[in-house]
């Protein structure tokens, strides 16, 4: 299946990630257009749930990527999303949607370089996996 | 030992420290038991307790808000009263404990009681309540060691990805979403479940292997690092669904990662209600 196209769903907080990959977008920097963006207020706001809904729904990948840790704009949330995607991403291996397919970053709102590398890596290792069965 | 639980809830009923005692008492079919919720000094006479006596009684608290109630626990129940005491569902002040020294129950297959322990006892670590106010029973000199792994889990980490899927995928197939798992769960007590709601719909209305694929991971992870291992929900399940399979490895996970396990101490919040700014968690 050479040409596979993964979907990719992004979960990004609006304060550092969404920022990260606007400016990604402003300095014309390439990365694959597999993901789709929902601009989200924090990577806290994220719950599980949602990441297992766009997994029945079809998506191939999820990324939730939020501030650094100690920089959260609404100063915890991201250590409480930590815990839990540590958890969802063991889970959804134990039923079979291998842990790669769920991955949780930290982006800040002065690296669009690193949002790019984020996604095509994610997208290189989700053509690995091949579509989900 | 049920003199002593009989005695006692009579004496909880008529010095007013409960208003209703909790327990169990023989189901109609005459084999079974059934929860009994006895008001007066008359009911306690139906009292049983015995290897039939299955279910997590600790249930029925979040219910009796604002009511002094005493309750009958075995060690397994013994820890979602502590859980609810954790997330402020019931008050410790609130409830008498009555705790039994239990070394295991008996499945009941068809209706039927058998001599074969319930599989939740194979994994059973203490035979002596992790809370109480009353023991009844002897404790034993010495607690079982807890088992260095859960076949069931190992089983299934071994198969590749893809086995894992369908295999899984299979077992929800059969779910007909009846919710008996749900209802029976003692720490299932949000007055929504996200399974009831509409917008958003987070299941789906069919019954079919997408909407109960996701309840029913939505159910785990629900329960992660809250599941007390009292496996009433896959007694509950008539579709035999191994859900305490699911249950068993998030406890695994969260205990691996957190070091905690639910219900031993009311003081320690649950996992994901706290966090450590230090831990390396990927």
């Amino acid at each position: 299946m050479s040409d596979y196209e993964p979907k990719i769903l992004g979960f990004l907080c609006n304060w550092c990630s969404y920022a990260g990959a606007d400016l990604a977008g402003t300095s014309r920097i390439h990365y694959p257009p597999n993901i789709r963006i929902i601009r989200v207020p924090c990577s806290g706001r994220v719950d599980p749930l949602l990441v297992v809904k766009a997994f029945e729904r079809g998506a191939d990948g999820v990324l939730v990527s939020g501030c650094h840790p100690g920089d959260c704009h609404y100063v915890q949330g991201n250590y409480y999303a930590r815990r839990r995607f540590a958890v969802l991403r063991d889970l959804l291996d134990f039923i079979g949607i291998e842990g790669d397919r769920l991955r949780l970053e930290w982006v800040s709102a002065a690296e669009g370089q690193r949002f790019a590398q984020i996604v095509s890596d994610f997208t290189k290792r989700l053509k690995e996996l091949g579509p989900r069965g | 030992m049920i003199e002593e639980i009989r005695a006692k809830a009579a004496d909880l009923l008529r010095s007013g420290k409960a208003k209703c005692f909790i327990g169990y008492e023989r189901a109609s079919d005459g084999l079974t038991a059934r929860p009994l919720f006895a008001y007066s000094e008359d009911d306690v006479e139906r009292l049983v307790f015995d290897k039939t006596c299955a279910h997590n009684l600790a249930r029925y608290l979040p219910d009796m808000k604002g009511q002094r109630v005493g309750i009958l626990v075995k060690p397994c129940d013994s820890r979602s009263i502590n859980l609810l005491i954790q997330e402020g569902q019931v008050k410790r002040e609130e409830v008498y404990i009555v705790g039994v020294v239990c070394e295991g129950i008996h499945r009941a297959s068809w209706g039927r009681p058998s001599q074969e322990l319930e599989s939740r006892c194979k994994y059973c670590v203490r035979h002596v309540p992790v809370v109480y106010d009353h023991l009844v029973g002897q404790p034993p000199s010495s607690e079982p060691q807890p088992p260095a792994s859960i076949p069931e889990v190992e089983d299934l980490e071994k198969r590749p990805a893809g086995e894992r899927l369908e295999f899984w995928k299979g077992l929800f197939n059969r779910c007909i979403r009846c919710n008996a798992c749900r209802q029976i769960c003692p720490s299932c007590y949000c007055p929504q479940c996200f399974s009831d709601q509409l917008d958003p719909l987070w299941t789906g209305i069919r019954i079919g292997l997408p909407q109960n694929w996701v309840w029913n991971i939505g159910r785990a992870l629900h329960l992660a690092g809250r599941c007390v291992d009292c496996e009433e929900c896959q007694r509950a399940c008539p579709m035999k669904i191994p859900l305490a399979i699911l249950n068993r490895k998030l406890g695994q996970k969260v205990r691996g990662l957190f070091g905690f396990e639910a219900g031993l101490d009311p003081e320690i919040p649950i996992p994901f209600a706290t966090f450590r700014k230090d831990e390396d968690l990927r």
